[in-house]
């Protein structure tokens, strides 16, 4: 729980340049993984940034109404549980756990005319999941470090 | 006894900087570490996923398991700052 700083031009700056920039940079380092560097570790990291950036500036209270606590417990699960899944979809084909040539990614390459492996879209997935997962755990990490006691907080 | 580590130290120090001219050079394709599995690596990225990084190739397709680990050790250790920090909210004193 962080308090909400007094300056108005600083939740100017922060609300619409810094948070935003910092979000569609995140994104652009995620998307382009798979061309330059960068990957789901990455861009986890620069945008839980951002919000962590936000809680500091706008105070907790302002700025988690979009990602409470509470839902990113399930949103880090949901990421690993991405992974985790993505890793046994090719067992029922009949292949390896987290063999990607299995999956099902043919109707996709139909849709979108543009042709990528199965394990180029099984890459992506994993990078899904481990972005989820990194971006949720850090956030959490946060709010959780600045937590206070709701009761007693002045003995 | 302060003499002693200092000099086991230094004599170290110096068994390194002696080993080290036995190094391969930095980035030298013919380096044990360089050829057998990297060529391999370098070779079906091209072929069989056909994307330009290698090294996201590796982390995530290749190495698939131990990147699989590591989310699950930065998820354990988000449960485990939670479990640890929610104590907080109640005082039994």
């Amino acid at each position: 729980m962080t308090d909400r700083h007094d300056s108005v031009i600083l939740h100017f700056v922060v609300r619409v340049f810094m948070v935003p920039f910092i979000v569609m940079f995140g994104a652009y380092v995620f998307i382009h993984g798979e061309l330059s560097p960068g990957g789901g570790f990455q861009a986890g990291a620069i945008v839980a940034s951002a919000f962590v950036l936000a809680r500091l500036t706008l105070g907790t209270e302002h700025a988690s109404p979009r990602f409470p606590t509470r839902y990113l417990i399930w949103l880090a699960s949901f990421g690993v549980g991405i992974y985790v899944i993505a890793g046994m979809v090719p067992m029922f084909y009949g292949a390896n756990y987290l063999d990607y040539n299995s999956l099902p990614t043919a109707w996709f390459n139909d849709i979108a005319e543009h042709h990528r492996t199965a394990r180029a879209m099984g890459i992506f997935i994993v990078e899904v999941g481990v972005f989820i997962g990194v971006f949720s755990v850090l956030v959490i990490m946060y709010d959780y470090l600045t937590l206070r006691f709701r009761e007693g907080e002045d003995d | 006894m302060k003499w002693l580590t200092l000099a086991f130290l230094v004599s170290f120090a110096g068994l390194f900087v002696y080993v080290s001219a036995d190094l391969p050079d930095r980035g030298d394709p013919h380096a044990p570490a360089n050829e057998h599995l990297a060529a391999e690596f370098i070779e079906l990225t091209a072929e069989e996923i056909e994307i330009p990084n290698i090294v996201s190739a590796i982390l995530a397709d290749f190495r698939g398991y131990d990147t699989l680990g590591e989310t699950i050790v930065i998820f354990t250790a988000g449960l485990a700052v939670l479990l640890v920090l929610q104590t907080g909210y109640k005082r039994n004193d």
